[in-house]
């Protein structure tokens, strides 16, 4: 069950009913079985590795906070993490280990094929499994006492708004809201409902609808001009933005209407004038994770090698960064990419300071736009050097073309294109009007009651007029 | 001491219902209005699909009559069939539909009269897609007002019923279409003759290969379907003929095995044209790998006129 699926629209308020008609203090309870019963949703099976984490977490909580000795808690968590990390090599990362090693050794004429597994990912498992491995370092570093209740750590990880597809939490943060009375709040219902509609919004009338014309595109690169390349291009990282930052936001508002608060996963990304901004706006709770599980772990280890330590543990960050994101060479290639940008922006970053600051050039929009636009081209343009829809030699074929400015536009169905453009449009009129003049201009949290009526509605009838709801509204491409 | 939460949380939830009614007012009050100016001009095209289909369900009164998906619509030239066999012709074939859409566009012209001949153009696929049952959305506009075509509808999803209760879910995504629909220049834009959509230019790539090993994974609904698509076209008396259209691709017997099967055991005649060798060699017969252009569509119409002429 998803949450753009009609069931979730049925399952959703039975939901609420029911956890508000329960006593308060045995709703945690109710979550953790709504929670299983949604993740089985998927595929029972599925549930069997979740409790599998679950048990381990809460094991090796337990075992590393009652360690008085530092190096036996490092090596329980070192097994811990392993354990945790199991299913998730077995299933995202094994293959492709194989392959390479395979190939690498194919090299030299060393053949021990290994059998390839071929099994489908475990939705949701890149997520819980980044969770668990937060909370075992979280109790190393003894931000947080051991859980000794295991239900909560399974509800945690499988608290069914996040299981899915984030934003990856942190057990400082949720375990004490689970174990709080949770009461029925107002405002977090109600901001709850704003970023559902608001979410629903992003992920079927702007994220689907541009994925109809992306689809076509990019499965068939090699027949498309070089014109249609370059509107795909700079198309889909708004389609990535209002995928994930749509369900993440409906994630954020169904925790909040059951009075839950969870960490916001992105900040108007298509406004940072930097790609170092950028990244702490984009998929904010991964980036932060990794920053504090990754990042600040290894620059402390590697804090004698100096700025050869700074490298290493930036091309180890990117490397775990890429995996992340799928397990092929693609996506080290677009991390490789980033990471050349952001140490280009790290080592220019005096300078250019000096130079902002010499002609006064912070405040002027049109360096603040020029500054956004290149964020922008940046980061649509590193998805040719890999990602999940092509490989790298398509992508400089698609790069080439988009150089040659060849052949004419793919406009197969018009009306999809102006509902691309418009959806787009309100999106980031939204973004805008936020980042630059938050206070004015309010729709959803205008003072009139009137007002903020007929904006979830108008929104709710756009989704209705031209949100993409299956997929009866295909693009025929014909070669 | 007594307890006032459960009061306090009465009154707010009270409070949020409420909002929540008021939202659930108004967007009633729009879908109403919107959905049924939507339908008013929906039903009111007078060319592009949508008309199409609606004359197809509605309107056509044709002897012969042409189903399937892109294939049906692009290569079966009115002109020919209608000298040829000397029969009034329509062509009901929509891009992307499958045999599910096609059984309900039977139905409903069922109901109104009978043709003399039925010509399916089958894809020879079965296969287990979700896709295909989404797609019969094209049909949604229809439900209100043909009742036989409501079981087809609900295949979609288990909630269509429930869905359509909002006036503008039929018409969802299809407001610009109904507005183009409803112009005159629309006719020139995308003209159509009796249904028929010609195509023009050549197929400039290579002889593609299809390695599908056969079809895995049917799924007994259309398989049903066309069993059922075959017994009502019996049943009403009419000629029917199944056929295969070519494609600019190399591909396994196999693949066409069930549609065989299903042909003989209802004797109905099959005509595969999918390797046809005056076909599989000849890219200036081909718009794309698998639709023929005009003069393709020409070839293979006068082909098929002949072949049926000698069982009426």
């Amino acid at each position: 069950m998803v949450f753009t699926s009609f069931n979730f629209l049925i399952f959703f308020p039975i939901v609420i009913v029911l956890y508000y008609l329960i006593p308060s203090r045995i709703r945690w309870c109710f979550l953790l079985l709504t929670s299983i019963f949604f993740y089985a949703n998927v595929l029972p099976l599925y549930v069997i590795l979740l409790l599998f984490v679950s048990l381990i977490t809460y094991l090796f909580g337990i075992i590393i906070e009652r360690e008085k000795s530092d190096s036996k808690k490092e090596k329980f968590l070192i097994i811990g993490i392993i354990l945790v990390f199991l299913p998730l090599f077995i299933f995202k990362y094994y293959d492709f280990l194989n392959e390479m090693i395979f190939n690498f050794m194919d090299y030299f004429s060393i053949r021990f094929p290994l059998p390839k597994l071929n099994l489908l990912l475990p939705v949701g498992i890149s997520f819980y499994t980044f969770m668990a491995i937060g909370y075992l370092f979280d109790i190393y570093n003894e931000e947080i006492k051991a859980e000794k209740n295991i239900g909560l750590i399974t509800l945690f990880l499988s608290f069914f708004p996040l299981v899915l597809s984030g934003p990856i939490e942190r057990a400082p943060s949720m375990l004490p809201q689970f174990k709080s009375e949770l009461t029925f709040n107002y405002e977090k219902a109600v901001q709850g409902f704003k970023f559902i509609i608001w979410g629903y919004f992003m992920k079927l009338v702007v994220a689907d609808r541009i994925g109809i014309y992306t689809d076509v595109v990019l499965s068939n690169m090699e027949y498309h001009s070089g014109k249609t390349l370059l509107f795909t291009v700079l198309i889909y990282p708004l389609q990535l933005y209002a995928d994930l930052g749509g369900y993440s936001l409906i994630a954020i508002g169904v925790a909040g209407v059951l009075g839950i608060k969870v960490r916001r996963n992105f900040n108007r990304p298509f406004f940072a004038t930097t790609l170092s901004e950028f990244w702490r706006r984009w998929h904010m709770s991964l980036i932060s994770w990794i920053l504090d599980y990754v990042y600040t772990p290894l620059s402390f280890a590697f804090r004698r090698y100096k700025m050869k330590g700074v490298l290493l543990t930036v091309i180890l960050t990117l490397f775990i960064m890429g995996m992340w994101h799928g397990a092929t060479l693609t996506y080290l290639m677009w991390a490789l990419f980033q990471g050349v940008v952001l140490s280009f922006e790290a080592i220019t970053k005096n300078k250019k300071f000096a130079f902002e600051k010499k002609y006064n050039l912070s405040k002027k929009w049109w360096y603040i736009a020029f500054g956004i636009s290149i964020t922008y081209i940046l980061f649509a343009f590193s998805f040719l050097t890999g990602g999940n829809r092509h490989t790298f030699s398509e992508g400089i074929m698609a790069f080439e073309k988009i150089i040659n400015f060849s052949g004419s536009i793919f406009i197969d169905s018009p009306s999809n294109l102006i509902f691309i453009i418009l959806g787009a449009f309100i999106l980031l009129l939204k973004d805008f009007k936020e980042e630059f003049f938050s206070s004015r201009l309010l729709f959803f949290n205008n003072k009139l009651k009137i007002i903020r009526i007929l904006s979830y509605s108008f929104i709710i009838i756009l989704i209705l007029l031209i949100g993409v709801f299956d997929a009866g509204q295909f693009i025929y491409f014909k070669f | 001491m007594q307890d006032n939460s459960f009061i306090l949380n009465f009154n707010i939830i009270k409070k949020i219902v409420l909002n929540i009614s008021l939202v659930f007012i108004v967007v009633g009050i729009f879908d109403f209005l919107i959905g049924n100016t939507l339908r008013f001009f929906y039903f009111k095209e007078s060319s592009g699909l949508h008309y199409r289909t609606t004359y197809a369900i509605d309107s056509t009164q044709a002897d012969v009559l042409i189903f399937g998906a892109s294939t049906a619509n692009h290569h079966y030239v009115p002109q020919v069939f209608e000298n040829s066999l000397n029969m009034t012709y329509y062509n009901t074939g929509r891009d992307g539909q499958g045999i599910l859409y096609q059984l309900a566009v039977l139905k409903s012209i069922l109901k109104r009269y009978k043709p003399s001949v039925i010509i399916l153009d089958h894809t020879a696929r079965f296969n287990n897609s979700e896709k295909d049952f989404e797609r019969l959305s094209a049909l949604l506009p229809y439900y209100k007002d043909h009742k036989e075509i409501r079981a087809i509808i609900e295949k979609k999803s288990s909630f269509e019923q429930i869905k359509l209760l909002s006036n503008i879910y039929p018409y969802n995504s299809n407001m610009l279409t109904i507005a183009l629909g409803n112009l005159e220049f629309n006719k020139k834009r995308k003209p159509d003759i009796k249904g028929y959509v010609e195509l023009n230019g050549i197929w400039e790539g290579a002889l593609d290969s299809i390695n599908n090993k056969g079809d895995i994974n049917n799924d007994i609904i259309k398989i049903r379907a066309l069993e059922e698509f075959i017994e009502l076209s019996k049943n009403s008396g009419a000629n029917l003929f199944i056929i295969k259209s070519p494609v600019f691709k190399i591909s396994p017997n196999n693949i066409d095995s069930l549609l065989t099967t299903i042909s003989l055991k209802h004797k109905i005649p099959f005509y595969n044209f999918k390797q046809d060798s005056i076909f599989l060699n000849n890219p200036f017969l081909f718009k794309d790998l698998v639709h023929l252009n005009k003069e393709g569509a020409t070839v293979i119409s006068n082909i098929i006129c002949d072949s049926i002429k000698q069982h009426l």
